[in-house]
């Protein structure tokens, strides 16, 4: 059977190539580590480690490469056909949304940026009753915060927006 | 010993820490219950609320909630087929065709009994076998813990499954490279932080255990969506039949119990082996040792194929804490957690442990037996309630797992870089896990990269920069020898096997 480019680029070769570019920036990065005068003469420095594993994880990420078999065109398609299972939209939607609760987190507070996190999380799976739409979120947000400030004395700052009125 | 004993007596007894193994039980139960969440995540969790509790009372809890992420996970199997972690996959050969049988209630309960047999006798052989361990292991040096970390390191990796041996090491390598992020403590110069303030105390365990066990198992169910089987679970308790088990049953599986247990213990033990593979090996192994009429039945409700990887996966769950508790290597993902979680109490896990810190060294083996305890008597009775709370729709559970873990994270640090840094990761460990890397060896290699730095410094300053440390003592050289081993026999079969397929191809070929 001919070799395509397809087949040659099977995951793990992928994975293996990735690896073995994290390693070769790790590994360049190792020789911008400091050393203090006299260092070259110690039997071990802040280098020598990081040494090791670059050398690891290049020989590693090397036979990952070599050793994985090349799959054939058939079982790529195969592969393609598992992958649409995943719901990418909604994956991307979440980690939008806890980007944005970190933001909010700064900017609102605690409370209402919670509460809009759950409301808008709770939206994205499909939940579109009312009364769990909103219960399950400012009321439940209120009382984790009353027991986090009230009860055990955590401190949580109220967000620059209502800092500055 | 007997001293240590009673101060640890002592603190398990202590009303919080009852609280903390009941709490850990009936949390872990829930969450082993869930489908796609183990006792890994569930730990994973838990460790925020840990760090506001004594080292103990944080360690029993964990414990507590490990327990019960295996029994829960358990009660899935048996229910509806849909083990909650790999340990329990076992489970489900026997365990569901007895449900399907309307024999339900009696698989639970030989299920709750086989896990307590398991968890006891393990714990007492945790009794008698730790102190023993740790009196030896007080005269390691710093090369032999050295040596001792590559076995660990390297049979985490040999265990990890067929296929995923080098992926696995490329995970411990990658762990240890994280682990070299931030100030370096021997000599004090900055590694890999890019002039980042936030970089250089390295990145936080709390921080990348919840990355990729809590927050990236969760967003990976979003990813890839299971399905709901909340009401059909809901509905399979409701009608699980009697939980009474007769006499002759008893009779029947009582040796099987105490034979899986004695094995899953030994084979806890090892490191990263575990409870997965103690529990298929029980099964292969009293399926071998049934008499005819009964191995018949194994794969179609037999009751000593449910008791074996029952009691089994029990005894290696408490087996592994061996390793832990002792030498400061832990034998798998949930106690790489659990060791990471102790270090971030300031305590240093190994040997010293056992001299250093004794309540915490005792209560943790004594707790287990109270542990096993809550389960079989609260816990059992309890199950049908306790599922009541999966009746939470999906689409409310994930956003507040989600919730709970981010904040677990912010309310550490209140630093929201940490809480962008923990969804980077999780996304991250979501395109590792598609590319089936294993994640567990991961942390491991995180967590024990500072102690092997720290040790593999030693070693060569003692020896003059030469690699003799490696084979100057017995015991370093028995640790080298062992890991060399492990580290190239997965290669060796591979390519035994590769070779042996291939001559029998061209034996087809020539017939």
């Amino acid at each position: 059977m001919q070799s395509t480019p397809q087949s040659l680029l099977n995951r793990d070769r992928v994975s293996g190539l990735i690896f073995l570019l994290v390693c070769l920036i790790y590994g360049y990065q190792t020789t911008q580590i400091q050393l203090f005068p006299g260092d070259e003469y110690e039997a071990f420095t802040a280098r020598t480690l990081p040494y090791l594993l670059t050398t690891a994880g290049i020989i590693m990420s090397l036979l990952l490469i070599v050793m994985s078999p090349a799959k054939s065109p058939t079982e790529q398609n195969c592969n393609t056909g598992s992958g649409s299972s995943l719901d990418w939209r909604l994956l991307t939607a979440f980690v939008v949304l806890m980007v944005a609760y970190g933001v909010g987190l700064t900017w609102l507070g605690f409370v209402l940026a919670t509460s809009l996190f759950l409301l808008a999380g709770f939206w994205l799976l499909g939940e579109r009753r009312k009364a769990v739409l909103l219960g399950a979120s400012f009321p439940f947000v209120t009382v984790f915060w009353l027991l986090l400030t009230k009860v055990l004395d955590i401190y949580l700052e109220p967000g620059y927006l209502f800092l500055s009125l | 010993m007997l001293e240590g004993i009673l101060a640890g007596l002592s603190t398990a007894v202590m009303p919080t820490n009852l609280m903390m193994v009941m709490v850990g039980c009936f949390v872990g139960t829930f969450i082993g219950m869930l489908p796609g969440l183990g006792p890994i995540s569930a730990i994973a969790l838990m460790i925020p609320i840990t760090y506001g509790l004594d080292p103990s009372s944080g360690m029993i809890l964990m414990a507590g909630v490990y327990y019960g992420a295996v029994f829960g996970g358990s009660t899935s199997s048996i229910l509806i087929n849909a083990p909650g972690c790999s340990s329990t996959v076992v489970t489900a050969f026997d365990g569901y065709p007895m449900a399907k049988k309307g024999q339900a209630g009696k698989a639970l309960a030989l299920a709750a009994y086989a896990s307590f047999t398991g968890g006891t006798l393990s714990a007492i052989l945790l009794l008698i076998a730790a102190p023993a361990l740790a009196q030896v292991s007080l005269s390691f040096q710093s090369s032999d813990y050295f040596a001792l970390m590559l076995v660990g390191l390297s049979a985490v990796a040999a265990f990890a499954g067929k296929g995923q041996v080098l992926k696995a090491w490329m995970m411990t390598i990658l762990g240890l490279m994280l682990s070299t992020v931030g100030i370096d403590k021997g000599i004090g110069v900055e590694r890999f932080t890019f002039g980042l303030t936030d970089l250089m105390d390295g990145f936080s365990f709390l921080l990348l255990a919840m990355a990729t066990f809590a927050l990236g198992e969760i967003l990976y169910s979003i990813l890839k969506p299971e399905p709901d089987t909340s009401a059909e679970e809901n509905s399979a308790l409701s009608e699980i039949g009697s939980m009474k088990v007769t006499k002759e049953e008893v009779k029947e599986v009582a040796p099987v119990a105490f034979r899986s247990s004695i094995l899953g213990f030994f084979v806890g033990v090892l490191p990263g082996a575990g409870a997965t593979i103690a529990a298929f090996l029980s099964y292969g192994l009293e399926r071998n040792l049934a008499p005819k009429e009964k191995r018949s039945e194994f794969g179609k409700g037999s009751i000593r194929g449910l008791v074996a990887p029952e009691a089994a996966n029990n005894a290696a769950s408490s087996g592994s804490f061996v390793p832990l508790l002792t030498l400061g290597i832990p034998g798998s993902g949930t106690t790489a957690i659990m060791l990471g979680a102790l270090i971030s109490y300031g305590i240093q896990p190994g040997p010293r442990l056992f001299i250093d810190n004794p309540e915490i060294f005792w209560s943790v083996i004594i707790s287990m037996y109270f542990g096993n305890l809550v389960l079989m008597i609260l816990n059992l009775p309890l199950i049908p309630y306790i599922s009541k709370l999966l009746a939470v729709p999906r689409t409310v559970l994930l956003p507040m797992i989600i919730f709970f873990s981010i904040t677990g994270v912010y309310l550490v640090s209140f630093n929201t870089v940490d809480v962008f840094m923990m969804i980077l990761i999780a996304v991250i460990a979501i395109f590792l896990r598609l590319a089936t890397f294993p994640l567990a060896p991961l942390l491991l290699g995180f967590i024990l990269g500072g102690l092997m730095e720290e040790n593999l410094r030693r070693s060569l300053m003692l020896s003059d920069g030469e690699l003799s440390f490696l084979w100057e003592r017995p015991i370093t050289l028995s640790f080298t020898v062992i890991s060399v081993l492990v580290l190239v026999a997965p290669i060796l079969l591979t390519a035994f096997n590769r070779r042996r397929a291939k001559k029998s191809v061209f034996v087809d070929e020539c017939d």
